[in-house]
């Protein structure tokens, strides 16, 4: 014990060697430590075994694993319900950001300001990211019910009747898309009230005193001071968009016809539904490689927004 | 990873997780049951009612029963479980995907059990309906019990009968009464329909299962019975049931189009929002419970003869279950297909009891004579054929599944819908088959 | 105060522009329409009705009832649900706050070769969401000896990069003298940690919190895949026992009470604090 306070008295005092780990690096990466152990663990290590897996597959029915080549990528990319899954993915993708991320800017500039009435309606639009996706589902299925469900029935009282709302091809992703807004554009809208407080008071004086308009300052104060926070939410949306898949789980399991498959639902049927690991893997790479290209181009923003560059 | 280490986390989650229950001097075995809630949160209670008694009266033994949602997410589980090392003792398996479990060697045959208890598999199987034996008895190895099954039924609102001035006794009992009854119970509001006359549910599972009753009624099989390498998607009897039900949609227009979920199906018919609908057996209770009016229920009509698919599910032991977990498994397996208990579920249900000897016990032939519901759906069973299973059931399933909804949205043809659907089967299949029928000896 | 004289305020001038008051209007709209679910799960849960066409009314044309709740709640174990998600939410939390603040204050304030590498392995997490790796993770779980228990649907999220982010964003914030004066006094890096940054960087932590116990209290296909044992289920798993049933019908009203059930105790904790919430969110300084 003593002996362990000595030696490290002795590294303090004296001069470190170049081989030697400077004693702040040592400090970072035991702080670093705990974090990267359970990285390890849960992230590195199962890309590891994806990409293993990837490259393997049952050869035999009902056989060990083994090596296959390219072929689980080249099945995948022959699927035409994979390719579906990835066309729905992006429709999705821009059918559901770009609308909550301009719902959210909206809510956020109307409620700015602090006031009873406002946290009443703030508080209103963040409900929906309260309650579990799968809770929102269930109630999302009964809305979208026909006949008698919450929408078709009162459209029935206006004598109009509407669409298959799950049911139809054309149809179904669109309904799903609407239940993400509404679930996800409260939550963007708490990252703009941050990114509003950024923006200060004169700047709009100064607008006004110039004889800007509400949208020329919006085009030319807000807009710009809020560009980090936009290309922030941004990212986290898109990210939502692969990540997030137990309403189709719920609502249509990704029929009709694969019309509301998306690629997250995709891997997780060909894992466990055609019991396909290696062409599961294969899907997992490309939606990470999609997810990395996300990261990637908007890696600046990130930076930003976490401040590694600015600082 | 040495086992000291495992041990040391697995003492830590543990101590972490739960508070460490007593310790008993002699241990009873512990088994878990996965099984599948059917319809609502009633059964997952007497579920655990059923398997509370099982303990009382088995000491040696503790069962555990665990919930594990749906049929497709009970298969799901099934397997993560055996992947994590801790195959569940027994499951409740849907009934159609045995033979894929077998091919893939994830559950094991039961004859040695069955052996031990002095009966051959014909005396033990001799037990249950015929029709069953087809999903459970595979390559003539038991590898599953019968547990609670069903065939798809066709409900009638009487009221709505009268109300067109037809007769409320006679049901429609082939595809021309089907039509011509659905045609003048649908009810208009300019072009907007305001009733249906007829629904059918076809999502996931429940499509394929109502589309294989259509064309087992046309005279068609949907599967070789024999072997799980073939499906005939692309054939007259399928061709027949298929254009039937989209006829009902797009010709007739007594029957909504697009995809109609299970759930939508009952809740319309209960709503008054459709007359006539087929739905499982297994719905029977609930419709029974809720229905607000008199209804009338009957064999799926037919075309060429009568004929229906079973649905439901068997008890299964997966592979990896060995030594006194399998021996307690087996006792539940036998306890939970006996007589009574078999006549008790299936009360509470409205599924049929699989265990023919159910039907003689005094409580299930007062209840048939109260509810004649339960016994038609019963009678059916005389009429029944084995549920389709092949090798990769789920996708080679949903191949044809995703035709379906395409033809009942209106954006292909049945014959185009059928080609495609074959193809993409025959795709699935293609390892089993070339490593089975067309594995051929070389020298 | 009038919606009009707040539409002026929020956007920090007092004119008689008319846009803004339209864009006011049209939000209170659009909640209107936000609360459409809600409202049908309020009048639903006490519906003494089930499955009838009059399900989908949002005015509540009946003698209410509690039948629904008393049906949800016996179909459930409730109580030992919400204990359990209780424990997976703040056990995660807690560890995550050791987690991110230590990882987080070593990329705020110390310089060591392989930072940026570091910078970006944690990076790599923001995209690698647990959800992605479901397959790979649930056997790393079963070799870790975890699998069915509440530890082992917490362990992968120990580690979050996103709160390592955020953390190391408000450290940055705070003024290096702060720390150096402890370091005169001899304060250790734990104590400095724990003393002066842990301290002002409550509304991060906050946010933080915020959406870390929200994401997890609500999850639902993890949990489902890594717990067996019917003592262990979470809230989410325990409603889908009666809300997604194999074969047959919905009993609407069961679901919508189950439902506010589960829901319950976050929307509760919201209503309380909200303002607290939404405040530390907006001060967090996440941009």
């Amino acid at each position: 014990m003593a002996q362990a306070v000595l030696t490290v008295g002795k590294a303090k005092t004296w001069s470190v060697p170049d081989w030697r780990p400077r004693r702040t690096t040592v400090l970072a990466f035991a702080l670093l430590a705990p974090s990267l152990l359970f990285l390890a663990l849960f992230t590195y290590w199962p890309v590891v075994q994806v990409l293993w897996q990837s490259l393997h597959g049952q050869v035999r029915v009902g056989g060990p694993q083994a090596y296959v080549g390219a072929q689980n990528f080249l099945k995948l990319f022959a699927d035409p319900a994979f390719r579906k899954a990835l066309a729905n993915n992006l429709v999705y993708a821009l059918g559901t950001v770009i609308p909550s991320l301009v719902l959210a800017l909206g809510f956020a500039m109307a409620l700015a300001r602090s006031s009873r009435v406002n946290a009443l309606f703030r508080a209103l639009f963040f409900l929906p990211v309260l309650i579990p996706l799968v809770a929102a589902a269930s109630i999302f299925l009964f809305l979208f019910l026909p006949n008698i469900g919450l929408i078709d029935y009162h459209l029935a009282k206006l004598a109009i009747s509407g669409p298959n709302w799950l049911g139809d091809p054309d149809v179904a992703l669109w309904s799903i898309m609407a239940l993400t807004v509404w679930k996800n554009a409260g939550y963007y809208m708490l990252f703009f009230l941050a990114g509003l407080q950024a923006v200060p008071a004169d700047a709009y004086e100064a607008a006004i005193l110039d004889g800007a308009g509400p949208w020329q300052r919006l085009r030319y104060v807000t807009l710009p001071y809020l560009k980090p926070t936009i290309g922030f939410v941004l990212v986290i949306g898109l990210l939502n968009v692969v990540t997030q898949v137990d309403h189709v789980f719920v609502l249509t399991k990704g029929g009709p016809s694969d019309s509301t498959n998306l690629l997250l639902f995709y891997v997780y049927q060909q894992a466990v539904e055609n019991y396909d690991a290696g062409r599961a893997a294969a899907g997992t790479l490309v939606m990470l490689a999609l997810l990395l290209v996300v990261t990637a181009s908007s890696l600046r923003t990130l930076e930003r927004s976490f401040g590694e560059k600015d600082a | 990873m040495t086992t000291t280490r495992r041990s040391v986390l697995a003492g830590a989650a543990l101590a972490a997780s739960f508070a460490l229950q007593p310790a008993f001097a002699q241990a009873p075995t512990e088994i878990e049951l996965f099984f599948p809630v059917p319809v609502d949160g009633q059964l997952a209670r007497d579920m655990a009612t059923l398997i509370k008694e099982f303990n009382e009266k088995n000491p040696t033994i503790k069962a555990t029963p665990v919930y594990t949602g749906s049929y497709d997410e009970t298969l799901i589980k099934t397997r993560a479980a055996m992947k994590a090392g801790k195959p569940p003792a027994a499951v409740i398996m849907s009934a159609n995907f045995l033979l894929d479990l077998k091919i893939e060697g994830e559950i094991q045959s039961m004859d040695a059990l069955i052996k031990a208890d002095g009966k051959t598999n014909d005396q033990f199987m001799g037990q249950f309906f015929d029709a069953l034996h087809g999903n459970a008895v595979l390559d003539r190895q038991v590898y599953g019990v019968p547990f609670h099954n069903s065939t798809p039924l066709l409900y009638v609102n009487t009221d709505h009968l009268k109300e067109a001035g037809l007769d409320p006794d006679k049901l429609p009992a082939n595809w021309e009464e089907l039509v011509t009854t659905a045609k003048k119970l649908t009810k208009r509001d300019g072009d907007r329909v305001t009733r249906w006359g007829m629904m059918m549910p076809s999502n996931y599972d429940y499509g394929g299962w109502i589309l294989q009753a259509l064309t087992q009624s046309n005279g068609g099989e949907w599967f070789n019975v024999n072997y799980g390498g073939e499906v005939y998607y692309d054939t007259p009897s399928m061709l027949g049931a298929l254009t039937f039900w989209s006829d009902l949609v797009t010709k007739h227009k007594v029957h909504p189009a697009g995809v109609q979920a299970g759930g939508a199906v009952s809740g319309a018919f209960l709503a008054g929002q459709t007359s006539m609908m087929l739905l499982s057996t297994g719905s029977l209770t609930h419709i029974r419970n809720n229905a607000k009016f008199p209804y009338k229920v009957a064999f799926v009509p037919k075309n060429v003869r009568n004929a229906v698919p079973i649905g439901g599910a068997s008890l299964v032991i997966p592979t990896g279950v060995e030594g006194e977990r399998r021996k307690a498994a087996w006792t539940l397996i036998n306890w939970m297909t006996a007589p009574e208990k078999s006549a008790w579920w299936s009360r509470a249900t409205g599924y049929f009891a699989p265990n023919k000897a159910a039907y003689d016990t005094p409580e299930m032939k007062e209840f048939i004579a109260k509810n004649p519901d339960a016994g038609i759906a019963v009678k059916q069973l005389d009429v029944a054929k084995p549920w389709f299973a092949t090798y990769k059931t789920v996708p080679v399933r949903k191949a044809i599944e995703d035709e379906l909804a395409a033809v009942l949205s209106a954006k292909k043809t049945p014959k185009e819908a059928l080609v495609a659907a074959q193809k993409q089967a025959d795709e699935i299949m293609r390892p089993f088959v070339e490593q089975t029928a067309l594995k051929l000896p070389t020298n | 105060m009038s919606a009009a004289s707040i539409s002026q305020a929020s956007t920090g001038v007092s004119t008689g522009e008319i846009s803004p008051k339209l864009g006011y209007a049209a939000t209170l709209l659009v909640a209107a329409l936000w609360m459409v679910p809600f409202l049908w799960m309020l009048v639903a849960a006490f519906n003494p009705e089930n499955t009838g066409a009059g399900m989908a009314s949002l005015v509540p044309s009946y003698i209410p009832t509690l039948a629904n709740f008393r049906e949800a709640w016996a179909s459930a174990d409730f109580p030992r649900y919400g204990l359990n998600t209780t424990i997976i939410s703040l056990g995660i939390l807690a560890v995550q706050i050791v987690t991110i603040t230590l990882a987080g204050y070593a990329f705020a304030r110390l310089e060591f070769p392989g930072r940026t590498l570091c910078f970006y392995l944690f990076l790599l997490q923001l995209m690698l969401a647990p959800v992605v790796l479901i397959v790979p993770n649930l056997t790393t779980i079963a070799k870790l000896g975890l699998y069915d228990s509440l530890l082992g649907v917490m362990a992968p999220y120990f580690a979050s990069a996103f709160g390592t982010f955020l953390m190391r964003q408000a450290f940055m914030a705070i003024p290096r003298e702060l720390e150096d004066a402890a370091l005169i006094d001899g304060a250790s890096v734990f104590q400095r940690i724990g003393f002066i940054y842990l301290p002002l960087a409550k509304p991060s932590l906050v946010a933080f919190s915020i959406v870390s116990v929200t994401a997890h209290w609500n999850e639902f296909l993890w949990p489902l895949m890594v717990i067996n044992s019917p003592d262990l289920r979470p809230l989410t798993v325990g409603l889908a026992s009666f809300t997604r049933g194999a074969e047959g019908a919905q009993a609407w009203g069961v679901i919508a009470a189950g439902t506010l059930l589960v829901s319950a105790p976050l929307l509760i904790a919201f209503a309380l604090f909200q303002r607290a919430f939404v405040n530390s969110f907006v001060s967090s300084g996440i941009k």
